[in-house]
């Protein structure tokens, strides 16, 4: 008995250092550190193999990442109610727009980035800073389709039956989807047109898939035509698949991804040298390498030529959407998906 | 039973952790789901009248339910000859198979659905046997079709169903299947009222913990289903992380929750009943 009470009094006061030590844990950072929500896969790869060493190197900074996509950013923050589970977000437009309803960012002082003066106007804001740009278009294996024009001849044959989409749950699929509904008479509040086309041509439609699952069901040509970005058709090259990245005739639409502080973090200052290290042209040049295929911001750049414009001021001509129109509409499309194409 | 106080001292670190960890979450879902708006600031019911009185809802939980009901039968009938296998095998037999059902638990969930896109996809492994083999001019449909997650999903969830099985299946006394053969009983005669009564423990537990983790697989039913089969957990992870509206992603868990736990209990009960009719 006297041994199980032993044994219960270790086990307690065990368990108790454990909690301890996780509720310091938090605090326990080093004086210069900085942390930060990271995309998983390319961005966060991307970022420890660039952005670290650079902020490291430049102003003794260490940068912790948590692996998140936008929308669980958003979702972690709002639980934590003023105890931000990471300094810095990245953000889509859509996700970011969620954020400043939410109260979710500090205000932003563009002024403190050094390197602001290298972007384009209009890259920063009082919310945030824009770090890497996003060109959607259409991506196709030029092996087994001709190549379409424009947003339409998703839905015509013979691409249509070679197919791949996602719905409205990322930015890239909204902004397509809105694009196609435009070429039928829609707009960017009104989606109506694509779902009557695409209730035409579902059963013939190759693959509604995940988001993640895109790439993957590209590669085992499961479908040969999607709607995606720059990025993942270069990526794809890289790994030896066939795809080729088509500007559509109504034009590519472009979209910023943004750095953001959150709200009630202790690291401001160094979430600043974080921001201006990741626009300095160095780091924005080591990212727009492969297997990164980032499109940088920064105008001391030279674009590569894979990309589908010759500067950054091309970009204007791009088309743009205006998310705080699109965020209290989606919910709805989501569902209207769900049904439209479930079986 | 009657636990001494030890027993049950050693049992509270498990009972807090549990009350921590899921009763609390579990309360706060409920409380969550009591509010009509985004934001949380009206109480109300709006939202569960929203989802349930939606006949689309009701045709996802028919589809989710169904999609587990399907993989417990396929799991089950596929699986039982194994662990009737395991129950012929000898003690070192017994340990390869046992290796051979624990295997693919070592790999990550989202690797071996990801594998099934390889495997079910229009270039992938069964098309290209069956176009090799002429069975059919075209490459078949199997990626984002219902045949095609519930195969994928009979691999993945098959270890859940067969470890309670092959448990219960060792410690089976073998004196009692030659008695039966004994006093003689044909070899199915030993299998259904022998050895089939005996393992039904082990086989309604894998059944509940196959329907269980079948019908909330979220990861495999969104990769190898797609969106054209629509489950309560795309609903749930749609309302909780794409447009934020967490009240009604409550009532989507809390229909599952109650779904697959009205599943688990239908399980257990034919279990009971059949065991019944059996001795």
């Amino acid at each position: 008995m006297n041994r199980s009470h032993a044994t219960r009094r270790q086990f307690l006061a065990g368990a108790a250092t454990t909690l301890g030590a996780l509720a310091l844990g938090r605090h326990a950072h080093a004086a210069g550190s900085v942390t930060a929500a990271m995309y998983p896969g390319t961005w966060e790869e991307a970022y420890r193999a660039h952005v670290l060493p650079a902020l490291k190197k430049a102003h003794d900074v260490d940068l912790e990442m948590t692996p998140l996509f936008a929308v669980d950013q958003i979702a972690k923050a709002s639980a934590a109610r003023g105890v931000p589970p990471f300094d810095a977000f990245v953000l889509d437009p859509g996700p970011r727009v969620t954020g400043i309803d939410r109260g979710l960012f500090e205000k932003f002082d563009p002024k403190r980035l050094p390197n602001l003066g290298k972007l384009p106007a209009g890259m920063a804001d009082e919310w945030g800073v824009t770090v890497a740009a996003q060109v959607v278009g259409i991506g196709y294996n030029p092996k087994k389709l001709p190549r379409p024009k424009g947003w339409t001849d998703l839905l015509k044959e013979p691409w249509v039956s070679r197919l791949g989409m996602t719905g409205f749950q990322t930015t890239y699929g909204t902004v397509s989807i809105i694009e196609i509904a435009k070429q039928f008479g829609g707009s960017e509040t009104n989606p109506e047109p694509f779902f009557v086309e695409i209730r035409k041509v579902l059963p013939k439609v190759a693959a509604i898939g995940a988001p993640a699952s895109m790439p993957a069901l590209f590669q085992q040509g499961q479908c040969d035509i999607t709607y995606t970005n720059t990025q993942t058709v270069a990526t794809l090259r890289g790994r030896g698949v066939d795809v080729e990245f088509v500007k559509p005739e109504s034009g590519a639409v472009a979209f910023f991804t943004t750095m953001h502080i959150a709200k009630g973090s202790r690291q401001m200052e160094n979430a600043y040298k974080y921001f201006d290290t990741v626009i300095t042209a160095p780091v924005q040049a080591a990212l727009m390498e492969p297997p990164n295929n980032f499109i940088p911001v920064n105008r001391d750049v030279k674009l590569s030529k894979d990309l589908p414009m010759a500067s950054l001021d091309e970009m204007e001509k791009f088309v743009r959407h205006d998310w705080a129109k699109i965020n209290p509409l989606r919910a709805a499309w989501i569902a209207r998906f769900n049904k439209e194409v479930a079986k | 039973m009657r636990l001494r106080p030890a027993e049950w001292q050693l049992a509270l670190p498990l009972a807090l952790a549990y009350a921590a960890f899921f009763l609390v979450p579990l309360a706060l879902l409920i409380l969550v789901s009591a509010f009509d708006d985004e934001r949380l600031t009206t109480i109300g019911f709006a939202q569960w009248r929203s989802f349930l009185g939606d006949p689309f809802t009701w045709k996802v939980v028919f589809d989710t339910v169904k999609l587990g009901v399907v993989t417990v039968v396929a799991t089950a009938v596929i699986g039982y000859p194994i662990a009737l296998v395991f129950l012929g095998a000898g003690p070192r037999w017994q340990r390869v198979i046992l290796f051979v059902v624990i295997l693919p638990l070592l790999t990550s969930v989202v690797v071996r659905t990801f594998a099934w896109i390889v495997i079910l996809g229009r270039e992938g492994v069964i098309n290209q046997a069956v176009l090799w083999l002429g069975l059919a001019p075209a490459p078949l449909n199997l990626l984002q079709t219902e045949p095609g997650l519930v195969i994928a999903l009979t691999q993945i969830e098959m270890p859940l169903l067969l470890l309670p099985l092959l448990s219960v299946m060792s410690r089976m006394d073998p004196n009692l299947r030659d008695a039966s053969a004994g006093l003689g009983a044909s070899r199915w005669r030993t299998l259904l009222r022998v050895t089939l009564p005996l393992s039904l423990p082990g086989l309604v537990a894998g059944c509940m913990l196959v329907f269980a983790s079948s019908t909330t697989a979220f990861i495999s039913q969104f990769v190898i289903g797609g969106n054209r089969l629509v489950y309560l957990p795309l609903l749930i992870w749609q309302q909780s992380l794409v447009v934020y509206n967490w009240p009604l992603a409550s009532v989507a868990a809390l229909t599952l929750l109650i779904s697959v736990g009205l599943g688990v209990a239908a399980i257990a009960t034919l279990g009971r009943r059949s065991r019944a009719y059996a001795v």
